[in-house]
């Protein structure tokens, strides 16, 4: 084919002559040359997205350890998720997380947008400060939570000895664990929303807070009734970017807690890890895997019609 | 430059074409040769599964072998990031069809290898006497064996858990100390006497990750005790025994009455501790003993305490695995390759050169053993211990599902939830439906 296109159009060489060129060639090859283009990102795409997603579809429908014959099961591997009491541990670990998480990250985000968002000296350092955590991975976040939490040798807990309060176990004790990973994650997360916010925050006119003003409206007045509706997209749009990242925590509890103490941190990604990679249950794994997908994407659907149907226009 | 258009046209077909060929060339392998001809070329590919210093002992051993045999190529790796991880690139490559020649692997992995039918059998060739099976440890041997009838490969790494004592620790307390003959109560006793919650310091240190690590330490007070993990024909958990309850009601009492236990979830953190003096007692491999002197830690090894005189131990032997890729001059080399490799000759040169025990009792007797031994004082100790070794951990599929019943079972009880003999029972139940599912 790239042949007979090639010499079909013996043009090139003679940009004078374009106009006798014949256009179903003409088009042809663009057709040709654009595909040529995409085709390398297609390629990546298809290879590194959509087979993989296409094959743990076909996984989920099977029961297979990674070594010997997968054997077809159905079904199977997702009813079993309807009775599989460690599975719904995780569903509750994972929810109590994004509903600690998710309101946490956009009230801080917008308190410290807020507060980032004035003329002060030295506004970049702080607002560079800020940002900071955000750029660190979370396996050092992770590392330094130990440090930070250990019961016995932590600098937490030498302060609480400090100052006269109780010892706490922290990331060993099952109730506040989860707590504190939380808290952790606030410390590298909320510069992420503290960015969108504050970059909304600078795109609302000054002259609407100011007539407010003008008209009598204090402070608070001025920002809960005025800048606070302006940014009401940025709101529904970092409230459903960290729900989606937050029913996806892995990396920090993989880091600090490995699900524990005595699994109190398992959350659902890291309950569908350990069932591939520790128990080798590919089939099992791949089945919980697209239930979490059929539910973020539940959720981000709900969540867009909501916002067209009431104008927030978050997407 | 820009490209004339022409080109560009032909440029975005070519794209196309390569990117199928790629695809396709992703499925199809090569045919590989029926009869054996020892002096035609083969490049083998080797998953070492090592890091730093052992993999630059092993491929200066690799090079070696080349030299010897100017027709072997060996292509030679780490193979994935960490030994663990090899597990995930070895299923991965199976998938692909571009899995290696020799691959490093845990013992607990041996059945799901075998059970994968890519590996090759060397039962017939490990009977010749000049390989010397039979001087390997029976644990070792046994899990290159996993299900009795094939044999997977040849053991790479054997080792087994030993007492290690910080000297530091027992002399600031004032406490002897422990001797071959300690049984678990003068362990349980001393471990009391090092505690000191003033300054943070425990006598023993217990993983309740809930991992094999949880598992394994807890092998030898059941075997100890005359318990067993699996019946004889590994169908039905049997470790809720009367001994098994024993075992964990002795740990438990000592983590949660004499707190005497720093209870880790990490499995890495005991050992920094312990070598920054916090920690008196523990109870670990050789690799320990490497640490310990990086950070100049004084500590002394004595094998585990027992019970009534016996002091059976736990081994993770790991394997060289070969695996068969229907291609007669590859398998010849690969098994040439490994069965040099853990002769008594090389090995002295890789795993006592490395600070790990000898795979072959012989070699303790040799000059490099003993040279290692005093760098690593002790080593020595842990050698003589592998005949307290006598119990293999089970081999069967399903092995690591019945681990992580144990160990989560284990963590638990030692954190205060749950009853030994209830905590077992509710394991034991669940690693029996698991093995009855595979």
């Amino acid at each position: 084919m790239s042949a007979a296109t090639a010499t079909a159009d013996p043009v090139e060489a003679h940009p004078g002559r374009t106009a006798r060129r014949p256009a179903r060639a003409r088009a042809r090859r663009a057709n040709l040359t654009g595909w040529g283009f995409v085709a390398p990102a297609t390629a990546v795409v298809l290879g590194l997205s959509a087979f993989p997603a296409v094959w743990a579809f076909i996984l989920s429908l099977q029961d297979w350890n990674g070594f010997g014959t997968a054997e077809p099961v159905g079904l199977e591997n997702y009813s079993a998720m309807v009775s599989d009491a460690e599975l719904h541990a995780a569903v509750t670990h994972t929810v109590v997380y994004t509903a600690l998480f998710v309101p946490a990250s956009v009230l801080l985000g917008l308190l410290l947008a807020v507060l980032l968002n004035r003329r002060i000296v030295l506004i970049g350092v702080y607002r560079t400060l800020i940002f900071l955590p955000f750029v660190a991975s979370a396996a050092a976040t992770g590392i330094l939570t130990t440090y930070l939490f250990n019961p016995q040798f932590g600098l937490v807990n030498n302060v609480l000895r400090v100052v006269g309060l109780p010892q706490q176990g922290w990331l060993e004790d099952p109730a506040q664990a989860m707590v504190v990973i939380t808290l952790m994650s606030l410390w590298g997360q909320a510069a992420f929303t503290t960015v969108i916010y504050l970059a909304a925050l600078q795109d609302i006119p000054a002259e609407l807070t100011e007539a407010a003003r003008i008209d009598g409206a204090n402070r608070w007045q001025a920002f809960w009734h005025v800048t606070f509706p302006q940014l009401a997209p940025v709101t529904v749009f970092v409230a459903i970017w960290q729900t989606i990242s937050a029913i996806q925590l892995f990396d920090l509890v993989y880091t600090t807690t490995r699900g524990g103490p005595l699994k109190a941190t398992e959350t659902i990604v890291y309950y569908l890890w350990s069932a591939a990679f520790k128990d080798l249950e590919l089939g099992y794994a791949s089945a919980v895997a697209y239930g979490l997908f059929a539910v973020t994407l539940l959720i981000t659907i709900a969540v867009t019609l909501y916002s067209r149907r009431t104008k927030v226009g978050a997407f | 430059m820009p490209i004339p258009h022409r080109r560009r046209a032909a440029f975005g077909t070519l794209t196309l074409l390569a990117a199928a060929t790629t695809l396709a060339a992703c499925t199809s392998s090569p045919q590989g040769a029926t009869t054996l001809d020892t002096e035609a070329d083969v490049t083998l590919t080797w998953w070492t599964g090592q890091a730093d210093a052992a993999q630059t002992i092993l491929e200066g051993l690799a090079q070696e072998f080349e030299d010897e045999h100017p027709n072997v190529t060996i292509d030679i790796s780490s193979g994935a990031p960490s030994t663990e991880d090899l597990l995930q690139k070895l299923s991965a490559s199976f998938a692909g069809g571009t899995y290696p020649d020799v691959s490093y692997a845990f013992g607990s992995w041996a059945s799901e290898l075998a059970d994968s039918g890519r590996t090759l059998d060397l039962t017939e060739q490990v009977a010749d006497p000049e390989v010397g099976w039979e001087e390997f440890s029976g644990a070792a041997r046994q899990t290159a064996q996993p299900t009795g009838d094939v044999t997977i490969g040849f053991p790479a790494v054997v080792d087994n858990l030993s007492l290690i004592y910080n000297t530091t620790v027992f002399d600031a307390a004032g406490v002897d100390y422990p001797t071959e003959d300690w049984t678990w109560e003068d362990f349980r006793e001393a471990a009391k006497q090092l505690t000191d919650p003033s300054t943070n310091t425990y006598g023993y240190a217990y993983s309740v990750s809930g991992t094999e690590e949880t598992t394994w330490q807890f092998w030898p007070h059941l075997w100890q005790r005359g318990g067993e993990i699996l019946s004889d024909d590994g169908t039905t958990a049997t470790f809720n025994s009367e001994a098994g309850v024993e075992a964990l009601t002795f740990l438990r009492d000592m983590a949660v009455e004499d707190k005497s236990v720093y209870l880790d979830q990490t499995d890495t953190k005991f050992t920094q501790l312990f070598a920054s003096d916090r920690i008196g007692m523990v109870t670990s491999g050789p690799w320990t003993l490497y640490d310990l002197g990086v950070a100049g830690t004084s500590y002394g090894v004595v094998q585990l305490p027992g019970v009534d005189g016996v002091h059976t131990t736990v081994s993770g032997p790991d394997l060289w695995v070969l695996f068969d890729h229907e291609d007669v001059n590859r398998a010849y080399w690969s098994y040439e390759l490994i069965r040099w490799l853990t002769d008594a000759e090389q090995d002295v040169r890789w795993n006592v050169e490395y600070g790990n025990l000898p795979l072959r009792a012989a070699e303790i007797d040799t000059p490099e053993f003993a040279a290692q031994v005093e760098a690593m004082p002790g080593l020595d100790v842990m050698a003589a211990n592998g005949v307290n070794a006598t119990e293999p951990r089970p081999t069967v599929a399903g092995y690591v599902k019945v681990s992580e019943a144990v160990g989560t079972a284990i963590s638990q009880v030692l954190q205060g939830q749950g009853e030994p003999q209830e905590a077992l029972d509710t394991a034991a139940a669940q690693a029996t439906a698991e093995l009855a599912d595979q």
